[in-house]
């Protein structure tokens, strides 16, 4: 599933440490959620799409996964 | 019941109190061998110590070993203990075979670790799992039949 979380983040000039703090979760989970290695809960999902005034199906696209198939 | 020790402490706590009783077995056991109890203590000292200086980093570890795991981090936890009760679980499983095999008198730890992992796997499907009250469905449920067709 691929996600937008590292494009919105560099658009706001976050850091990975600023937008861990921001969500209340480590580094290491921010850069698993960037690469697509871990998919995070729907309270974190949504949690990430409100930070970046986003909607979670913006954020998160799940046909991505099955295009790329 | 440990929320009063600060988040870093808990798990050096939990290291250096089974590191006691662990060296109070043995100096109760007395004999000769007492001294291990004062090497269990040491040994347990040092432990106690890597996992609160572990706790500093900023690494999956880290958190782990200072409680302040996230969601990933606990998800993370939880598969690698899944994984280690299930190799006990084989481990347990092959001695258990091994010891009837050659008619040993030590087969039943073997068992007991084994019935141990079983019923913890029961106990977390009832606690976790199947434990949701079961109701029936909403379509089931006194609402009357209607045709899924609108007329």
């Amino acid at each position: 599933m691929r996600n937008r979380v590292r494009e919105q983040r560099t658009q706001r000039g976050l850091s990975q440490a600023e937008l861990a703090a921001a969500l209340g979760v480590s580094r290491q989970t921010v850069i698993s959620i960037e690469s697509g290695r871990y998919l995070p809960s729907l309270p974190l999902a949504f949690t990430i799409a409100r930070l970046f005034a986003l909607t979670v199906d913006k954020m998160f696209d799940p046909d991505d996964e099955e295009a790329g198939a | 019941m440990m929320t009063f020790i600060p988040p870093r402490l808990r798990k050096p706590a939990g290291v250096a109190l089974a590191g006691a009783v662990f060296a109070a077995a043995w100096l109760v056991r007395g004999g000769p061998l007492w001294w291990v109890s004062i090497m269990a203590v040491i040994a347990t000292a040092v432990r106690a110590v890597s996992w609160y200086r572990m706790g500093g980093e900023d690494t999956d570890e880290g958190a782990l070993a200072a409680s302040r795991a996230d969601e990933r981090q606990h998800l993370v936890s939880l598969q690698s203990r899944a994984l280690a009760c299930n190799l006990a679980a084989v481990a347990a499983f092959i001695g258990l075979t091994v010891a009837i095999a050659v008619k040993a008198g030590w087969w039943w730890p073997f068992l007991v670790i084994l019935a141990i992992t079983g019923f913890g796997f029961l106990l977390g499907l009832s606690s976790y799992g199947s434990g949701e009250p079961d109701t029936d469905d909403d379509a089931d449920a006194g609402q009357p039949e209607r045709s899924p067709v609108q007329r």
